[in-house]
């Protein structure tokens, strides 16, 4: 459990706001982000290559010097030294010496976050064995596979019982079962309290185990909130039915272009098409039914489909006026 | 003071973790095993059953607990320590400023709440534990050699870990230095190398030309006192070769003052490497009160340059006592300069830089 002493006073353990950096003159990797995580929540932020993310999660964790930030980590501001004791931070590609035992890596990481050498040597232990290294703890960092290197990684971001977890890839190159077993290693690292800031590519991760999330595109945010709050927009009811569609639809293939309340056929699905209605609940709906039943259409299904993380993502890196996706990067 | 004592014991476990440390370690044993299997007796030298006949070095010239100390000076810290053991300590630990820095590595230690200018020269630290550790085993075996087989425990032999240290320190730092800029093991040894030549070079230079400064300036001397002499009756062609000699050597006594005055200069300067281990030699000659022989204080450079009417052995106690003009402070004080503004750049390097 997250030691008491550590609770949280704000309701946010990152609360940044304008957040600046430009590498040299060229390259304007962030700018003016504000992004919010709350205490107790996993936050995945998203992003494509080149986005922005590291530089942001690196200016947190004092790596990257930025050119402005406002705000607070841990109610603290930005590069507190009483702030980082309390962060675990697992960097994405992090390089632990090869003749160190997992043990060692871990309990190195505690002294240098200031964690006395019992209490160390103990959350080493307990650690490792909960990342399911407990017999290769004694054995050196260079005999382990990628993906130990990553529950070692893991391991070390949690030695000094940190308020706040910050996770750039944890799951890289770790196989499906120890995928599986870092989700629900994170979500009792949430359940205990914990804070978990996460950077990852993988979309389906971030879904199954996110309260919120951000994204990052050419270095500004496009948007932060729940899942829900970010695809609400894209809710809409689709209903299959047989034959062509009516000739009172409108003929767009572009959902996202649909006017709510208005009706286009998608497309069409052999002798069957699909006509789907933006933005409608259920008793909205209904008229459009009962009119394809005076028309005596046969309707074969009816379902409320809500856009997915992969495709609120893609819509995000995708510039609307080209349909093209962005280029990596921020433009001066 | 948790963190320090983190790196520290994280830099000896990379050094354990490497092959040179231990050979080096190994090798300097084997020094000293070979210091403790010479000896000295009435006829000379001895190593282990052989015996060899030395006029200079005998019981009656020369006590055994002298003659381990010049072993242990001259060629224990000169060349063990100054040259070969310096180089293994190099490749060694030229790779600690670049794993620092390397991407992996640099983020897991800024993260953590510890300044970078902290971090940096504790690091840079933990480069010199490798030859405080060599001179250390080395010092202590040979502490123990010349109890032993010298019959004298000579505390002032430990003087050389600081002062080796410390030359070590003056080369490590030039190496951190490149280490930042480049973030390459290789270039910062090559590198290191080459401004240790150029250290060497320059130190070679103001001796050579103080040497001849010297030498021109006592023959002058030498020739107007005979000329002046009244005493002494000196025919026309002796006069005439006196008088000849003045003029050419006064004529290059500028171009000698000139030379000194330029490399002297840039002396000042530089770290002083040679001078710093001949600290050692000075103090170890002082408080051990070994023999000086008329050849330990001048390079054979400075004995070609020697003039042609002084005794050569006036030359070279003037060249002695030039050498001892250089104060303790000047050599550590001017080398401390330098290794200060050098590891001043290194750091605002290390720490306004983005990782």
């Amino acid at each position: 459990m997250a030691n008491p002493s550590n609770m949280p006073s704000s309701e946010f353990a990152v609360d940044l706001h304008d957040v600046h950096k430009a590498y040299g003159k060229k390259i304007r990797a962030l700018q003016g982000v504000s992004l919010q995580v709350r205490n107790g929540e996993i936050f995945g932020l998203l992003g494509p290559n080149g986005a922005g993310k590291s530089t942001l999660v690196k200016i947190m964790m004092t790596i990257v010097r930025p050119d402005s930030v406002n705000g607070t980590v841990l109610d603290r501001t930005v590069g507190d030294y009483f702030a980082l004791e309390r962060i675990g931070y697992m960097p994405e590609h992090h390089r632990f010496p090869n003749y160190l035992t997992g043990r060692q890596v871990v309990e190195f990481s505690g002294a240098m976050s200031n964690v006395d050498r019992a209490t160390r040597r103990r959350r080493a232990t307990e650690l490792l064995d909960r990342v399911g290294l407990g017999a290769w703890k004694d054995r050196t960092v260079g005999s382990y596979s990628k993906g130990m290197r990553q529950r070692t990684a893991l391991a070390a971001a949690l030695v000094n019982d940190p308020r706040l977890v910050v996770l750039d890839e944890p799951t890289d190159g770790v196989d499906p079962v120890g995928r599986r077993e870092i989700r629900d290693l994170l979500l009792g690292i949430r359940d205990e309290g914990r804070t978990v800031l996460l950077n990852s590519h993988l979309l389906s991760e971030i879904e199954t185990i996110c309260t919120r999330v951000a994204i990052l595109v050419q270095g500004r945010l496009v948007a932060q909130g729940t899942i829900d709050e970010l695809t609400s927009s894209s809710r809409r009811y689709e209903i299959v039915i047989e034959g062509s569609p009516p000739p009172w639809c409108t003929d767009s293939v572009s959902v996202h272009s649909l006017p709510p309340g208005q009706m286009a056929a998608t497309g069409i699905l052999g002798e069957c098409c699909r006509l789907v209605f933006l933005g409608l609940d259920a008793p909205g709906a209904q008229p459009i039914l009962d009119r394809l039943r005076r028309e005596q259409r046969t309707v074969l299904a009816v379902q409320t489909v809500r856009e997915s993380l992969e495709d609120l993502f893609m819509r995000a890196v995708t510039d609307p006026t080209t349909g093209l996706i962005y280029r990596p990067g921020a433009p001066t | 003071m948790m963190q320090t004592l983190a790196i520290f014991v994280g830099a000896y476990r990379e050094l354990s973790a490497r092959r040179l440390f231990w050979l080096a370690l190994v090798i300097s044993v084997l020094v000293v095993g070979l210091f403790a299997c010479l000896g000295i007796n009435e006829s000379g030298i001895t190593f282990i059953g052989w015996s060899f006949e030395s006029p200079l070095f005998n019981t009656t010239t020369t006590s055994p607990e002298t003659f381990y100390k010049l072993l242990f000076v001259n060629l224990g810290v000169d060349w063990w320590l100054g040259v070969f053991a310096t180089l293994l300590a190099l490749v060694t630990t030229c790779g600690i400023i670049p794993d620092l820095v390397a991407p992996g590595s640099v983020d897991l230690l800024l993260a953590k709440p510890i300044s970078r200018t902290r971090l940096f020269l504790t690091k840079y630290c933990t480069g010199l534990l490798f030859a405080a550790l060599q001179v250390m085993v080395f010092t202590g075996a040979t502490f123990f050699v010349i109890g032993i087989r010298g019959g004298a425990w000579e505390w002032s032999l430990f003087v050389a870990v600081p002062i080796v240290t410390f030359f070590y320190s003056l080369l490590f730092s030039i190496c951190a230095l490149v280490g930042i800029l480049t973030r390459s093991s290789v270039a910062s040894l090559i590198l290191t190398l080459l401004a240790w030549t150029v250290l060497f070079t320059v130190n070679v230079a103001e001796t050579i030309s103080n040497g001849g400064r010297l030498a021109i300036q006592m023959e002058i001397k030498e020739i107007e006192e005979r000329l002046a002499d009244t005493d002494t009756t000196i025919d026309e062609d002796e006069r005439e070769e006196l008088q000849s000699d003045l003029a050419s050597t006064i004529e290059n006594q500028p171009d000698w003052e000139r030379v000194h005055f330029w490399f002297y200069g840039i002396k000042t300067f530089l770290p002083k490497t040679t001078d710093t281990l001949g600290l050692l030699n000075r103090w170890m000659l002082d408080s051990a009160s070994m023999p000086v022989r008329d050849e330990d204080t001048a390079s054979e450079a400075q004995k070609a340059f020697a003039p042609k009417r002084v005794p050569r052995r006036e030359f070279l106690e003037v060249i002695r006592a030039a050498q001892r003009s250089h104060s303790i402070w000047w050599v550590l004080g001017t080398s401390i300069l330098f290794e200060g503004v050098v590891l001043s750049i290194a750091t605002a390097v290390f720490v306004r830089r983005d990782y």
